[in-house]
């Protein structure tokens, strides 16, 4: 295998169009999982997926004696998956791509193209959203039926099969950010998750208006009473303010991950 | 959000501008980038013009640092950039004319080459994705085996992979950082071939080495970066010139090290001789002549002298760092 001297006869240099959405949508989401689909995090993802579907089982082979299901479902939601699952699952669908293409250099060949960079990382939010969100989903319902079959008393499966897909999103969006912005987006990633909202946003209830989780809180308690009741929200964002923050997170997110692609991050080009 | 700041929507086509008729591929104007305290390029100017033009420098001189910023990458701390007549810096559209090829390796491995070049095509904005990519491919001669995976390429085969990415486009002005890494010599041959095809097409090449025999015999004119400035600039011959007519310190061990001294220190270009007790130190002022000098005097012609054996003959500063520094000094 050699290079060739002499090229092959061109009808001429190739004529541009505009960018086409769909195709380089198609492209960015094809190189995001070439980078993302490791057997590794797959096998992760599956775990936090599962964890509380176990629950569920242990708690449907006991029947009766096991209690109300709607406590048990919406304590399991909120912890395991709401608290666990969802945001673990954006952090590592969030920053994976955007991570690695910046560790390798391969981020130059996705920033030295005509496609607006705003573009890039909408598709690359969209990509960790919708994965995260129909995830988390499919964890709820999974749990859902596993402990309750199809009955979903008090709707609490539906309503935290919407909180956590908005979760999902919101937590993805807020991750791609941080795979753009920091070089270690997966250790600050675990500590916004662990620390802020796992010890202090629980301890000074303020900072549940910072907190993705409680906006997630906010949306299953304005479908059900039943969330609420479960959770012990007293103090916190309501739906209507979760739901315009989250819109705010991902714009914020689209604008200033376009603005870095234009002077992107990268380790190290050459020597 | 402002779509001006960040660029066109979808599906509309990215505006070119109308760039200045007959602006220079690329112009360094006394351009300058620090990282930090750590000043990277120091007042660099040049023009970059159709043709081959290399960029020669020791690791850390600051070459990938100007290529990143005539690809717009990195804005400079001072001074100025152009490409085509405009700034590259936030305008993506100069990437219909402009490629870039990393030095790193780097690719996605999941994807077979023709996946990955016409992924650049899609990004491009190229109406036929797949023609310009088998032309790509072709063009490199991976075409035979561009279904494979990247991830089980060899070194060469992955330079060739960027190479087809980078030029799926036919751009005008190509970047290329320390493009013969990994390639053996007849792949390193053939890919000069290559670049100067494209040079003897109208485009203009600016590649990266920090060895000079890689680059002399394909550049037409050559750029020497040294500690983030240029130390000179000329074609090969110049350069050549200017690295050989140096001062050079050779060491030298012979049978006889003092007769051997005696029978230099006479020559008007052997400016500084020096004996101890294993060999001899001799700076020259023309390494050319100090080489025939050498050989002239230990067989001891001229003197009528006996022979004396040579057992090393070793220039001692003809590393690329002594060279550059030389000509910074000058």
């Amino acid at each position: 295998m050699t290079l060739s001297a002499s090229p092959p006869a061109s009808p001429g240099p190739p004529a541009f169009g505009p960018i086409a959405p769909l195709a380089t949508a198609r492209v960015l989401t094809r190189l995001a999982w070439a980078r993302t689909g490791s057997p590794a995090l797959i096998a992760g993802i599956a775990a936090l997926m599962l964890v509380p579907m176990l629950f569920a089982l242990v708690f449907a082979s006991r029947g009766i004696l096991s209690g109300d299901p709607v406590a048990f479902l919406a304590n399991r939601y909120d912890q395991l998956i709401g608290g666990l699952a969802t945001p673990l699952i954006a952090l590592l669908l969030g920053t994976s791509a955007f991570s690695a293409e910046t560790d390798d250099g391969t981020l130059l060949y996705l920033v030295t193209t005509t496609t607006p960079r705003w573009w890039i990382v909408a598709v690359r939010v969209l990509f960790a959203s919708a994965l995260t969100g129909v995830l988390s989903a499919l964890a709820v319902w999974g749990t859902g039926v596993i402990a309750a079959g199809t009955s979903d008393p008090e709707g609490i499966t539906t309503a935290y099969t919407v909180a956590v897909f908005y979760g999902g999103v919101t937590y993805a969006a807020l991750f791609t950010a941080l795979a753009l912005l920091t070089r270690r987006a997966l250790v600050s990633g675990l500590v916004y998750v662990l620390f802020w909202e796992g010890t202090l946003s629980t301890t000074f209830p303020a900072l549940h208006f910072l907190s993705v989780r409680a906006w997630m809180q906010a949306v299953a308690h304005s479908l059900t009473e039943a969330a609420g009741d479960a959770v012990g929200a007293a103090v916190g964002p309501s739906a209507p303010y979760a739901l315009v923050a989250s819109v705010v997170l991902v714009l914020v997110t689209v604008y200033i991950g376009g603005r870095r692609l234009h002077r992107p991050r990268i380790a190290r080009v050459g020597t | 959000m402002s779509a001006a700041a960040v660029g066109p929507l979808p599906g509309q086509a990215p505006s070119v501008g109308a760039p200045p008729v007959g602006a220079p591929p690329l112009v360094f104007d006394h351009v300058s980038h620090w990282y930090g305290d750590v000043v990277a390029v120091n007042d660099v100017s040049a023009t970059v013009e159709p043709g081959i033009t290399g960029l020669l420098g020791p690791n850390g001189a600051g070459k990938s640092t100007l290529l990143q910023m005539a690809a717009g990458l990195i804005a400079p701390s001072s001074g100025g950039v152009r490409v085509f007549g405009e700034s590259p810096v936030e305008r993506p559209a100069i990437f219909r004319r402009v490629a870039l090829v990393p030095e790193r390796e780097a690719l996605p491995g999941m994807l077979s080459a023709r996946a990955f070049v016409e992924a650049r095509a899609t990004l491009l904005g190229l109406r036929d994705v797949r023609g310009a990519a088998a032309r790509a491919l072709a063009l490199v001669e991976l075409d035979l085996v561009a279904d494979r995976k990247v991830q089980g390429f060899s070194k060469g085969m992955r330079q060739r992979t960027k190479l087809a990415a980078a030029l799926v486009h036919e751009p005008q002005l190509v970047l290329l950082d320390e493009p013969f890494n990994g390639l053996d010599p007849r792949q390193r041959l053939q890919m000069m071939r290559l670049l100067e095809a494209r040079a003897a097409a109208g485009t203009a090449v600016l590649l990266s080495s920090h060895i000079l025999e890689e680059i002399e015999g394909v550049a037409s004119r050559i750029l020497v970066v040294l500690a983030g400035r240029l130390a000179a600039s000329g074609d090969h011959r110049t350069l050549r010139r200017l690295m050989t007519d140096r001062p050079h310190t050779v060491r030298l061990r012979a049978s006889d090290n003092r007769a051997l001294a005696a029978r230099l220190v006479a020559h008007p270009v052997v400016i500084g001789v020096e004996v101890d007790a294993h060999d001899l130190t001799v700076r020259t002022t023309d390494f050319t002549a100090f080489s025939r000098l050498v050989l002239r005097a230990a067989q001891g012609h001229g003197a009528h002298a006996p022979a004396l054996t040579l057992y090393e003959v070793q220039p001692t500063d003809e590393s690329l760092e002594h060279v550059f520094a030389y000509l910074v000094e000058r």
